[in-house]
């Protein structure tokens, strides 16, 4: 009867993790008593899968050679990568933890958790109350999570907001969430520039090109205004704003002119506004809001509307 | 489950039986998020691992005394397997939102944290989830929750023309994606609703008591298909693809040029018809008819404003 593949998986684990020399193929065989049928080439294409699947848990098993001629590759676990080592939280801290994987549901970080607390004695449960939710949905940050840990070159294929697809090489410094999207910010080779991706654009396998701890990322990296876009070139913007609709421009930190317009409109000042990512929020206002100056934004939005219209026309059968 | 992560669980179920001599099933599997089936049956395969090649003597030792485990000569897997990036940065992830959120009720929470970062050599700010603001009253909300106490929430419903008052029983509040969720009875609705407080243009905290409670399963806030819903087409421009990020999507045929075609249901056309507006041109209703219509004289009466230009 075949061993089963788990007991299997376990034991060659166990196995490299107890050698101190490298362990060649032959050896491995010997040892474990696994990959043992009379056909060598599915017995070797076996021992190859097994090392993969462990490589995937991040069992970190090491080919080295096992004499000065480069003949023959051993393997083996060093022990001190595989182990984790103490991370010495308080029971507070572990309940801690243990609460905010709760709250999150997200199953993906319960074993992470165990690992980190399997040597820690278990604290008292932490009762906060349950009127608070957060959800994370990590699951787009997978791909680059090595890259961005070890700190190494990747390359990706990108669709632009243009709707073009193109090779992009990316010093990833961070990943952010906003508005449901997931970004990636890092400094773009081609560009020489720091810029943010969407992770979602990214249209094929994120490959690492570089060794690790490639780069330092800055200091001063600001991911809140990064993922927002830049923050030049803002203007102040003079509407008139239906009362009823007054409350959204207020909350922008907008001030009375104390002039009306039309049907006793209030005339508002609102600063801060980027005429081409503000133009979009104006435009969905719709006949409540009509932009008074500056000019270019005024044509902007005159043209936008116009041409809306023009496209929601019934279709003429021909 | 496949076989790697049954792995992935015995190599962490080792150390952890290890460290607690006498554990019962019911606390190993609440630990690990499983079945006590599963954990009889890890125990199973850990009965025939240890140092394989020499026979009996060397294999771990499991006894199973009623529902209580003591694991011995398992030495070899005495400390748990790393963090792989992927678990790390997940980890890290939900902790940092979870302290964005309650971190003045979680001191430890930060600290914990850090520590993670320092031991598995995540470096410092690599992950965000950037919040938006949502005017102060996440603090007031968050208080009428766990007080039990009812507010006024003066709010801009999607299918309103305008803000309006209502008292609603607070339940919960949720974080999804930044953006924050209050979830109660609406006392004029009659009925469970769900509000998105970037959309409040008011909230106090009445000092009546809430009058409808919460329920025992509250699922958290999604968009629910309803019988009156209609079915409505856009065509986008690749300009105006985050349209789909802001509606829920039922179908995406994608175009040559990097625009798609985007089907879904919705229950507030004219809510809809704002966002088409909003793309600025890079977005056409195709349907049905009276939804384009919308769109239509919703441009048509704002371009009047401008007719003289």
């Amino acid at each position: 009867m075949s061993t089963p593949k788990v007991e299997r998986l376990v034991n060659l684990t166990i196995a490299l993790l107890e050698t101190r020399r490298p362990l060649t193929f032959a050896e491995i065989r010997r040892k474990t008593g696994y990959y043992d049928q009379s056909d060598a080439e599915s017995a070797r294409r076996m021992f190859e899968r097994d090392k993969d699947d462990l490589r995937r848990l991040g069992v970190p098993v090491r080919t080295r050679s096992t004499d000065a001629f480069d003949v023959e590759q051993g393997y083996l676990v060093d022990r001190r990568d595989y182990e984790l080592p103490d991370v010495n939280l308080s029971p507070d801290e572990v309940a801690a933890l243990a609460l905010a994987v709760r709250l999150t549901g997200e199953e993906g970080t319960r074993l992470a958790l165990t690992k980190l607390v399997a040597r820690a004695p278990d604290p008292a449960e932490l009762q906060v109350a349950a009127t608070t939710r957060v959800e994370v949905a990590a699951d787009p940050v997978d791909p680059i999570a090595d890259a961005l840990v070890s700190r190494a070159t990747v390359t990706f294929p990108y669709r632009t907001a243009a709707g073009t697809t193109a090779q992009r090489r990316v010093d990833p410094y961070a990943v952010a969430k906003r508005r449901g999207a997931w970004y990636l910010l890092g400094h773009d080779h081609d560009r020489d520039d720091l810029r943010a991706f969407r992770l979602d654009r990214i249209r094929g396998d994120v490959e690492v090109v570089g060794e690790p701890g490639a780069f330092e990322s800055p200091e001063d990296l600001n991911i809140a205004a990064l993922v927002a876009g830049p923050e030049n070139d803002r203007v102040e913007v003079e509407v008139a704003v239906s009362p009823e609709l007054r409350w959204a421009f207020d909350a922008r930190g907008a001030t009375d002119t104390g002039r009306t317009h039309r049907d006793h409109w209030p005339v508002l000042r609102v600063p801060g506004i980027d005429p081409w990512r503000d133009r979009s929020w104006l435009l969905g206002f719709g006949p409540d809001v009509e932009v008074l100056a500056p000019a270019e934004l005024r044509d902007a939005v005159r043209d936008a509307l116009a041409a809306i219209r023009d496209a929601h026309r019934p279709q003429v059968a021909t | 489950m496949s076989a790697t992560d049954d792995v992935a669980r015995m190599l962490t179920l080792v150390p952890w039986l290890l460290e607690r001599p006498g554990a019962s099933l019911d606390e190993a599997a609440e630990a690990f998020g499983v079945t006590t089936q599963v954990i009889r049956r890890d125990l199973d395969h850990l009965d025939f691992c240890g140092l394989p090649g020499l026979g009996g003597g060397d294999l771990f030792e499991v006894n199973l005394v009623g529902d209580r485990v003591v694991l011995r000569m398992a030495d070899e897997l005495k400390r748990p397997l790393r963090l792989t990036p992927q678990e790390g940065l997940r980890l890290v992830l939900t902790a940092d939102a979870v302290a964005e959120v309650a971190g003045d009720d979680l001191p430890a929470l930060r600290s914990a944290v850090d520590k993670v970062r320092d031991a598995l050599g995540i470096p410092e700010r690599v992950a965000d989830v950037v919040a938006e603001e949502a005017a102060g009253y996440v603090a007031d909300a968050r208080r009428a929750c766990a007080e039990g106490r009812q507010v006024l929430l003066r709010y801009q419903g999607r299918a309103d023309e305008g803000p309006r008052d209502r008292i609603v029983d607070p339940w919960t509040l949720h974080v999804v994606d930044g953006t924050w969720y209050l979830q109660g009875h609406d006392q004029d609705a009659g009925d469970r609703r769900t509000f998105r407080l970037d959309r409040a243009v008011g909230l106090e905290v009445l000092d009546t008591p809430i009058g409808v409670p919460a329920p025992e399963q509250l699922p958290p806030p999604r968009y629910e298909p309803g019988p009156d819903d209609v079915e409505v087409t856009v065509e986008v421009e690749a300009s105006a693809r985050w349209l789909a990020d802001a509606l829920t999507i039922e179908t995406v045929e994608e175009r040559e040029d990097g625009g798609a075609r985007l089907t879904f249901r919705t229950d507030a056309p004219r809510w809809v018809a704002r966002l088409v507006l909003m793309a600025g041109g890079g977005a056409r209703v195709t349907g049905p008819p009276h939804v384009a219509a919308t769109v239509r004289d919703l441009a048509d009466q704002a371009a009047g404003a401008y007719r003289d230009d």
